[in-house]
């Protein structure tokens, strides 16, 4: 081969290098942008007259002078809609109009419309469920919804060899030469008007409970859910693993038996994650009953198992870091090796040993798979501290899977769903980022 | 901190601080503390017997318990092994191997119930397949080029993507896969493989023709070839390239995908999540290869993509085996993005290759069934779960021992 050819092989070898690490940053931006994207709209986005009103009812939060004086205001506006409706329902009634038995069933299907967009009106009884109570509460939910008052959803399978498609009729169509024509466009132009949207920034959907799974509320008890997880996890991975940790590092001789050791290790850490949720259901649940049926300490112990490799492998690697300088130092002024360990190598090793720590935190937080039959449950209430040795538990991210593949009304809250994921990465990005800034001073201290 | 109280005490306590002499023994201390013979040899260390002994059992005892805790891991993975194989064996005592190895139909509710798990192996191997058909070669690529070609700020930055794209958590990747990429690749994925074609065929095209083009001058006009000879040509072989790829580009984006949950969106997630891990262990055996073996790779005339691809990496070919299966594991044992966007249909999809039909998995089928299982424990809906563990359980059992063997090797070979 030429030198010339060479070299352009060289070339785009050294191309398709840089193009791969490229392509790996864009799957993660991929990935995260519309996890952060749309998450942050849980966070901060326009609410509408009936989101200040839910909350005034469901958590005390906002003035009740200044929400009725909104209220007020709005079903001022909307009067006209409605009493519009009601002369042509009662025209319709009395046969004034001609073809006037087509009409019932389209007020019908637009009272439900509206009911939807602006919830009951004020001189109806309040329906039982939450959701029915409220229209739309958020801004970018009330244009949707306002779409399906304009328009009317219907299914076109007049091609026999497609799926039938969906198509959007003008509802204004049906009541052509009504006095009910009327409201379309006064809707359209006064829609803000109607719903007085306002910016919002809702931090506490992090800490508040949901109303009627979800429809309403925030994600509190999901958040202390995982944060029980974690913390318990890490009551019992912290001390094994450091401990062995230690031993590994200044303890062991290698031999037959510390080799069998670092195999098990080994093969823990690649154990598949539902595997640890079987065995911690057999073993923890059904064998040792640490508890009845699920809990938050049986999820925790699984957990433990899970994250143990991570620590022990972090905190050893930083144990062997320590220089032996420091350990001879203090061996030579007469401290045991116990003491030694405790006051000279802990204390020189901890950043490194952070560092794991902080990530296996991250992973207790996100793992799914093993506290599907150990610890989580769909619905629930927050759990008091002690009630976490024999109750289960909602957390974050069995939540996400309940929501995105179970909960009945999936596509009404895809903000609940994106602010849950949003928070879980945020949360172990954070604790990442943590480690990553730690390892990057270690390395620092370590080069002088 | 020096705190003589605390460290000396076992030393104070003793009562030996003072010889036999009433002389203060510091001095002594010092001499004492070689192999000096006789009576003293055997306390070089200027403490009674009886303390000596209690300190060789504290510390004996220090080691037994920290030996202990240590090895609570391998009880676990005894353990693990014991409990899932113990509620796995009734499985085959009740409905035997063939069943479940051998036919495809799946119905454990039905009566009577049947257990035919080949589709869904066939499903995880086809996901696991597809996912590390995507994530070696970006991995290993990526790898290279942070152990030898990137500059160092460069690296700098990439460590902690590949750090962020291992810690989310699976669900998270579940989430997207189903909510965000499912919808798009049922509207819109043919214009989306159509593209994806474009993007990786275009670059490949480029450098492929640049290579072909080169070569074909040399062949062509001889040694005294011009620039521009070499650049007709070089355009030529890109003209064709490019129409070729436009031609592919009409059949592929007018598939018309049924349902988004399918093995590919599954497999291109998995591959993604199993990156990290074949970058990283790989870019460590890279690394292992010393400098000089590079250097005299270089010093030989070899250009930079030669060392690596003739030198590096046939070096540390053991550790980049090790870091495939690692990879490969980590997508057998993922369950959420399967549970959730795999679409879980228990066939094997027709023709067998289709990647674009729904599939079901193992580690989705223990998830997925054991809530409706559960209270029925003892049966074999119930053990037929477990059975699936220990076969999931065997596998990275022994796809670890394997790796573990080729890292302890590619260490031995070069001494680190």
């Amino acid at each position: 081969m030429k030198a010339h050819t060479r070299k352009i092989l060289d070339k785009s070898f050294t191309g398709m290098g840089f193009m791969s690490v490229i392509l790996l940053t864009l799957s993660l931006v991929i990935v995260l942008g519309p996890i952060f994207v749309r998450g942050i709209q849980a966070f901060l986005f326009f609410d509408t007259v009936e989101y200040r009103r839910m909350q005034l009812d469901l958590f005390d939060r906002g003035d009740p002078e200044e929400v009725k004086a909104e209220l007020d205001e709005v079903w001022a506006e909307r009067r006209f809609i409605y009493d519009t409706i009601a002369a042509f329902e009662e025209q319709v009634e009395n046969e004034e109009i001609e073809n006037s038995w087509e009409y019932p069933e389209k007020i019908d299907s637009l009272n439900d419309s509206l009911k939807a967009l602006f919830g009951p009106r004020p001189d109806e009884p309040e329906p039982v469920l939450p959701r029915d109570r409220y229209g739309e509460t958020r801004w970018d939910r009330a244009q949707q919804t306002f779409k399906l008052v304009m328009y009317k959803e219907q299914w076109d399978y007049s091609d026999p060899s497609a799926m039938g498609s969906k198509v959007l009729v003008p509802r204004i169509d049906s009541f052509r030469g009504t006095t009910v024509e009327q409201i379309f466009p006064y809707m359209e132009e006064n829609l803000e008007k109607l719903m007085l949207p306002e910016f919002t920034f809702y931090w506490q959907f992090l800490t508040d409970k949901s109303h009627d799974i979800h429809f309403f509320g925030g994600i509190g008890a999901e958040v202390l859910g995982t944060f029980y997880l974690v913390i318990g996890t890490m009551l019992f991975a912290i001390p094994i693993g450091v401990i062995a940790a230690i031993y590994l590092a200044e303890f062991a001789k290698e031999g037959k038996i510390v080799s069998l050791l670092r195999t098990a290790i080994s093969t823990l850490a690649g154990v598949p994650s539902i595997v640890f949720g079987l065995f911690g259901l057999a073993f923890f649940i059904n064998t040792m009953e640490v508890s009845q049926s699920k809990s938050v300490l049986a999820g925790s112990l699984t957990l433990t198992l899970l994250v143990l490799p991570t620590i022990i492998r972090a905190a050893e690697e930083a144990i062997l870091a320590v220089p032996k300088a420091y350990k001879e130092a203090s061996l030579s002024l007469g401290a045991s090796k116990l003491y030694t360990i405790l006051k000279v190598i802990l204390p020189a090793a901890m950043p490194g040993i952070l560092t794991g720590i902080v990530i296996s935190m991250g992973r207790a937080a996100g793992e799914t798979a093993p506290i599907i039959f150990t610890a989580a449950v769909s619905v629930g209430q927050p759990l008091g501290l002690f009630e976490t040795l024999n109750q289960p538990t909602m957390a974050l991210p069995w939540n996400i899977y309940n929501l995105v593949t179970e909960h009945e009304a999936v596509d009404q809250i895809r903000h609940v769903q994106f602010g849950m994921v949003f928070t879980l990465v945020l949360l172990v990005v954070v604790l990442n980022f943590a480690a990553i800034v730690l390892r990057a001073r270690i390395s620092k201290k370590l080069r002088g | 901190m020096y705190r003589p109280g605390r460290m000396l005490r076992p030393v104070h306590s003793s009562a030996t601080f003072l010889d036999g002499n009433g002389k203060v023994a510091v001095s002594q201390t010092t001499l004492n503390a070689g192999p000096t013979p006789g009576r003293s040899a055997k306390r070089s260390i200027y403490i009674s017997e009886g303390t000596s002994r209690w300190r060789r059992f504290v510390s004996f005892s220090i080691e037994g318990f920290l030996f202990l805790v240590t090895s609570l891991s391998l009880i676990a993975v005894f353990f693990i092994i014991l409990f899932i194989a113990i509620d796995a064996i009734p499985f085959f005592q009740l409905e035997g191997f063939t069943e479940f190895f051998t036919s495809i139909r799946w119905y454990p509710s039905g009566s009577p119930p049947e257990f035919g798990a080949l589709a869904i192996i066939f499903g995880s191997g086809m996901v696991t397949f597809l996912a590390a058909m995507i994530a070696v070669p970006l991995a290993l690529l990526s790898a290279v080029s942070l152990s030898d070609i990137l500059p160092f700020s460069v690296r700098q930055f990439a460590k902690p993507v590949i750090e962020i794209i291992a810690a989310i958590p699976s669900v998270a990747y579940g989430f997207f896969a189903l909510v965000v990429f499912a919808p798009i690749l049922q509207t819109s994925g043919g214009h989306l493989l159509g593209i994806l074609v474009w993007l990786f065929g275009a670059p490949l095209a480029l450098i492929v023709s640049f290579v072909v083009g080169d070569m074909l001058a040399d062949r062509i006009f001889g040694d005294n070839v011009t620039q521009v000879q070499r650049t007709a040509i070089l355009l030529l072989l890109m003209g064709i390239f490019s129409v070729g790829l436009y031609f592919l580009y009409a059949p592929i984006s007018a598939i018309k995908i049924s349902s988004g949950t399918n093995a590919l969106n599954v497999s291109i997630i998995l591959g993604i999540m199993a990156l990290p891990t074949i970058v990283s262990v790989s870019e460590d055996a890279l690394q292992a290869v010393g400098r000089e073996l590079r250097e005299g790779s270089y010093a030989l005339g070899a250009t930079r993509a030669e060392t690596i691809t003739k030198v590096v990496i046939p070096a540390a070919r053991s550790g980049i085996i090790a870091a495939i299966i690692l990879g490969i594991m980590r997508a057998i044992g993922e369950t959420m993005v399967v549970w959730m966007a795999s679409g879980n249909a228990s066939q094997i999809p027709s023709p067998w290759y289709n990647v674009l039909e729904p599939v079901r998995t193992l580690t989705a089928t223990i998830a997925g069934d054991m809530g409706e299982a559960d209270h029925v424990t003892g049966s074999s809906r119930y053990h037929v779960l477990f059975a699936m563990a220990l076969f999931l359980l065997l596998i990275s059992f022994f796809s670890n021992l394997i790796s573990e063997w080729a890292v302890m090797r590619s260490k031995k070979k070069w001494g680190v």
